[in-house]
């Protein structure tokens, strides 16, 4: 019988990109995608979407998919069956496993991909390996809004949707460029100022969003707590905090305002007048219900957990945690990076943030997985980036699952040299990425639009995501080459036939998220977790009446500025900030691919000041050669006045681009590497 | 047989359309005929999707398909022209059959005026529209203005200036007026539309003035061209579908009502246009509200007018490329390029990120360029005027190459690199 859809399938489903987790249509005719079309129904976006979400599908069926499993054979990779393959890895990781134990692989997993395939991996390397170093790419975005924001509240997740802001009094966005790099979470914004809601954007640059605001704040790069204490110095001293609150609901509170007391003037260190620190302070404690919106500007730094901590501190000091309207939003970056955490592909935790150093949590997962009582290890697993430090040693074999390391990860030179160390590593992705030509085996996996699974956005919502087309070549679905590794291994419970079969097994040990059921996901409301059973209608608002620490108490913390690993100094005169541009997405191994994309940007560029380039004699759109102690890139000059004299601003996406020059020190709490601050030199290329 | 310009009251006799048609199936009944008899290859029409809120464009070549397109949605606000253009080949090769709201009529023409759809193989049926309301809204809409959960309704229906649900319990009516002044009802660029009975369809067909015992069992059609007289003596003949002249005191009604809407798409162009300000404080306040553009370049893909291969505002000549906020030139070559033919499909402004109102001033431009030339778009296959504007370069390179090839056109297509 002839499909009735052959001729043109509408495809309901969630774009591959930002977390904001926005709906949008692909359109088939047959196994052929020809566009994309809005989702008016979606109340995440109401049909809107960015460059990036309008052009997802330009990229799915392009030349150069993956699309039979490659061996390396000397130096060549050759086609290999999926038997070869499947044999060949199971046989390399057994062994590294027998000689080396655990500690000695390694499992990296992609924020980019669905969380059937996160939930997948990490179950296949904990019951296969019993090993802990498994990771995702939140490592490097949001690693500390889940260690800042668990401190703080005790669930490190976002604790009001984008929509509510347009409950607000007051929208404070800090270290956050919605409009470019969630840009239908920045559409929320703009709807807010049509309603006349103020917004203060405290940020280094005038970005896109800054120029939405009511109050632009500008700031040294990097200064984040002596600004916040600085603030929260005049809310204490004018009595401005939310004392019956304080009392009832958090605790810390004479720690923090011993910390902030010395912060009365810290003008110099964050570079804002004192009239401003004391307007901003009383603006934020006297709005009746303030949200603060945050992103990797917070985040991306040595400081990276206590940024975040400060922005928790701000909050609870005034009230703002709790009800429609308030809040500390991160706004995360990937599409799943809120999933990828969720689903246990974390060296802590289980699914669901469930802690592997508990007993009686082992115990349930060692009783649900079918495992030996007391096989699953306890030790805390070895994070993304030090992973990468560990190859050669103790790490000897390493899977990664849609990452691109070479590029993404902090100081690119490091990452290949490391790369080089191990003996084996598989990668399994869509494309043919920089990394691959580090491994051994590269299998081919299916992207968004081949596969049903679910993609669970920043405002903890879980998505649906809907195959439109048939993978290329003999790919397969993500998961189901996790399955076929660990059957191939003996193993039991990967027998998953669907996408559907392997969230049941996730939801089946993870409370938090047992009522969120694929029926429930039908209709694009779908349900934000925490939904602790099939009844429970979720949970769009967190810490409402107690929070969800153990203690049901939000904490104030005293928190002390340090400032970065690397500064500006007499050799490497200039600070280099790093973000996003909208045209983008991360190392373009997709958004390249878009002829719309790439007409808009080709390549790297950098934002200079305009007295800088004045005085360096470069001229607008000239290409200028940038050093740091780590290596070099060549970036075209955009002379602007929106980022402040000796303050550069370079977007990530490129190769040999901004992760030439970043520095890979760690913040200590959440192993966040420095991504958003270095210090380099910059020089007009002169012709030879 | 009936002829243009004939009045009637149909409905049909097929048992299985009764069932789930509205007011005697009539459209249903007349697709159904023209995939049977072969007039047209395949139907494209509108069904429900995940519930009553979601409209979804289906592409119909079996007729036992049809029954699931029947009934109408409100809140189905897609453009089927541009869909047709896109997704069909512009009906190079295939006869399509079209249900058009006025909006899809008026686009059907205009793509049709740039070469991008070939009329000759469409047949539209025109309903009669009052306007649509974007799916999240109405949802909204019912919750807060009914105080009932949109997902209890199994029906709504704009009848006698009211937005009508049905749901689990009850129904219950809203007068649109009172909708509308809270911030709800129907999308803006509808409030402003004049185009209620789309008559440069084949066949316009709806509600308005079907009286006496009929009332609600009947469709009333106006024939509006030989094609659709054909279609509706096929379908008469071969027992699908009865008709009788209409009541002409059902006509007069239906004139009426027609009348009213016009009055208040007059009074609703008058509130929104005055509120834009003239001259510089009008280019003002698009300036400012266009500076959150984010390049998305949906208004683009999603416009009616809008058709070239290489578009204007990718020469990086006229717009730096890569750059937020985007150049107003970005804006101007829209505006330049569209506001003479905009038909106010609203898709512009219903799919803009950045809450831009770019519906609301295209279509002012586009009446203001109406009073000084006197162009109406969207009504039948006249030109714009600059169309008829002479552009020696382009002259130069086509007389160079030996190409009329201006634009890919769906007659002539540029070869797939």
């Amino acid at each position: 019988m002839e499909d009735i859809n052959s001729d043109l399938k509408y495809t309901p489903t969630t774009c591959p990109y930002c977390g904001v987790g926005c709906g949008l249509n692909l359109v088939s005719k047959g196994n052929t995608l020809v566009g994309v079309e809005p989702y008016k129904r979606s109340p995440i976006n109401e049909g809107k979407l960015c460059p990036k979400g309008a052009t997802c599908w330009e990229t799915v069926q392009k030349p150069g998919r993956l699309t039979t499993p490659l061996i390396k054979k000397g130096d060549k990779f050759e086609e290999a069956s999926w038997d070869e393959a499947i044999d060949l890895i199971t046989k390399k990781f057994s062994e590294v496993h027998k000689q080396g134990g655990p500690k000695a692989l390694g499992f990296h997993t992609s924020c980019r991909t669905v969380n059937e395939d996160c939930y997948a991996l990490q179950k296949w390397a904990r019951v296969a390996f019993q090993t802990n170093n498994v990771d995702n790419c939140a490592r490097i975005c949001h690693g500390p809004s889940v260690a800042g924001l668990s401190l703080s509240f005790g669930s490190g997740a976002a604790t009001n949707t984008f929509e509510d802001v347009l409950n607000s009094d007051l929208i404070v966005m800090w270290g956050s460029n919605a409009v470019e790099a969630h840009p239908l979470a920045g559409r929320r914004v703009m709807q807010a100022k049509q309603k006349g809601i103020p917004i203060v954007v405290v940020d280094p640059r005038l970005s896109p969003t800054a120029r939405l605001a009511d109050k632009w704040i500008r700031f040294t790069p990097s200064t984040h707590i002596a600004l916040a204490n600085n603030m929260m110095y005049y809310i204490i001293k004018e009595g401005l905090e939310d004392k019956e609150y304080i009392k009832e609901r958090t605790k810390g509170f004479e720690d923090l305002k011993k910390t902030v007391e010395k912060y009365a003037d810290a003008t110099n260190i964050h570079g804002v007048p004192q009239e401003t620190v004391q307007e901003f302070a009383r603006q934020y404690a006297n709005a009746k219900n303030a949200v603060i919106i945050y992103c990797l500007g917070i985040t991306e730094l040595t400081t990276g957990t206590d940024n975040v901590r400060s922005m928790g501190n701000l909050a609870l000091l005034t009230g703002n945690v709790g009800r429609p309207g308030v809040g500390v939003n991160p706004l995360r970056g990937q599409n799943n990076v809120q999933g990828a955490c969720d689903m246990g592909a974390y060296p802590n935790v289980f699914s669901g943030y469930q802690a592997v150093a508990v007993p009686e949590n082992r115990a349930k997962m060692e009783k649900a997985w079918g495992m030996k009582a007391g096989s699953l290890p306890d030790w805390y697993g070895v994070t993304l980036t030090e992973q990468i430090t560990q190859c050669g040693d103790p790490i000897k074999a390493m899977y990664i699952l849609g990452l691109n390391p070479v590029v993404s990860y902090p100081d690119s030179n490091h990452v290949r040299r490391s790369l080089e160390k191990l003996d084996f590593l598989v990668i399994q992705d869509i494309y043919w990425t920089e990394s691959c030509e580090y491994a051994d085996v590269v299998l081919p996996g299916t992207c968004f639009a081949e596969k049903d699974g679910t993609f669970t956005s920043g405002e903890r919502r879980v998505n649906r995501v809907r195959k439109a087309v048939d993978g290329p070549g003999e790919s397969k679905y993500d998961w189901e080459i996790i399955g076929m590794l660990a059957k191939k291994m003996g193993l039991s419970g990967f027998d998953w036939k669907t996408a559907k079969d392997v969230w049941d097994d996730m939801r089946s040990v993870t409370p938090g998220q047992f009522g969120v059921t694929y029926e429930k996901m039908e209709k694009p409301e779908s349900v934000h977790w925490p939904c602790p059973t099939i009844e429970h209608p979720g949970t769009p608002i967190l810490h409402v009446g107690k929070f969800a620490a153990a203690d049901g108490k939000g904490t104030m913390f005293g928190l002390e500025y340090h400032p970065p690993a690397e500064v500006a100094d007499a050799e490497y005169p200039y600070t280099l900030m790093t973000g996003r541009c909208i045209f983008h997405y991360h190392t373009r191994t997709q958004t390249d691919r878009s002829p719309t994309l790439h007409n808009d940007v080709p390549e790297n560029y950098m934002q200079i000041n305009t007295l800088d380039a004045k005085e360096l004699g470069i001229r607008p759109y000239e290409k200028v050669k940038v050093t740091s102690r780590r290596g070099e890139s060549i970036a075209v000059a955009r002379v602007t006045d929106d980022v402040a004299p000796k303050v550069l601003y370079m977007p990530m996406h490129f190769v040999h681009g901004a992760n030439d020059l970043t520095n890979t020190a760690l913040d200590p709490l959440s192993k966040m590497p420095e991504l958003k601050h270095c210090a380099v030199k910059v020089e007009k290329i002169t012709e030879a | 047989m009936s002829k243009k310009g004939d009045m009637l009251y149909a409905w049909t006799n097929d048992a299985e359309i009764q069932k789930k048609a509205e007011l005697g199936g009539a459209v249903t009944a007349i697709w159904k005929y023209a995939l049977e008899s072969k007039a047209v290859d395949a139907v494209f029409a509108v069904t429900k999707g995940v519930d009553l809120y979601d409209a979804v464009p289906v592409l119909i070549r079996d007729p036992k398909d049809l029954p699931k397109t029947a009934g109408s949605l409100h809140c189905g606000t897609l453009l089927m022209a541009k869909l047709v253009k896109k997704y069909m080949d512009g009906a190079r090769d295939m006869k399509i059959g079209v249900t058009v709201k006025g909006c899809d009529a008026m686009a059907f023409y205009e793509l049709a005026k740039r070469k991008q759809i070939n009329l000759d193989n469409i047949v539209m049926i025109g309903v009669n529209c009052g306007g649509s309301v974007s799916p999240v809204v109405a949802r909204k809409m019912i919750a807060d203005k009914y105080g009932v959960d949109p997902e209890t309704v199994h029906k709504e229906e704009i009848d006698k200036g009211q937005f009508i649900i049905e749901y689990e319990g009850g129904h219950k009516g809203i007068s649109v007026d009172e909708l509308e002044e809270a911030g709800y009802g129907r999308r803006s660029n509808c409030r402003r539309c004049k185009m209620k009975i789309p008559r440069q369809a084949d066949l316009a067909c709806g509600n308005w003035g079907v009286i006496g015992p009929k009332a609600g069992k009947a469709t009333f059609v106006e024939v509006c061209s030989e094609k659709g007289a054909a279609l509706l003596d096929g379908a008469v003949k071969k027992g699908v579908l009865a008709t009788e002249a209409a009541n002409p005191k059902g006509l007069e009604i239906r004139g009426k009502v027609e009348g009213a809407m016009f009055k208040l798409g007059d009074k609703w162009r008058k509130h929104d246009f005055e509120a834009l300000g003239e001259g510089k404080d009008r280019l003002k306040k698009i300036m400012t509200e266009t500076s959150r553009c984010i390049k998305c370049y949906q208004c683009i893909e999603v416009c009616p007018i809008c058709y070239c291969v290489d578009c204007t505002t990718k020469n990086p000549t006229f717009v730096p490329p890569g750059e937020l906020p985007v150049n107003f030139m970005f804006h101007l070559i829209r505006y330049s390029h569209i506001a003479d033919s905009c038909v106010n499909c609203g898709q512009c402004e219903e799919v803009c990120a950045a809450e831009i109102p770019n519906a609301l001033f295209m279509h002012a431009q586009q009446v203001e360029l109406e009073k000084m030339f006197g162009h109406i778009p969207g009504v039948d296959m006249e030109l714009p005027l600059m169309a008829y504007a002479e552009e020696k370069e382009e002259r130069q390179r086509l007389h160079n190459t030996g190409s009329d090839m201006i634009y890919e056109n769906v007659f002539n297509p540029v070869p797939k690199k």
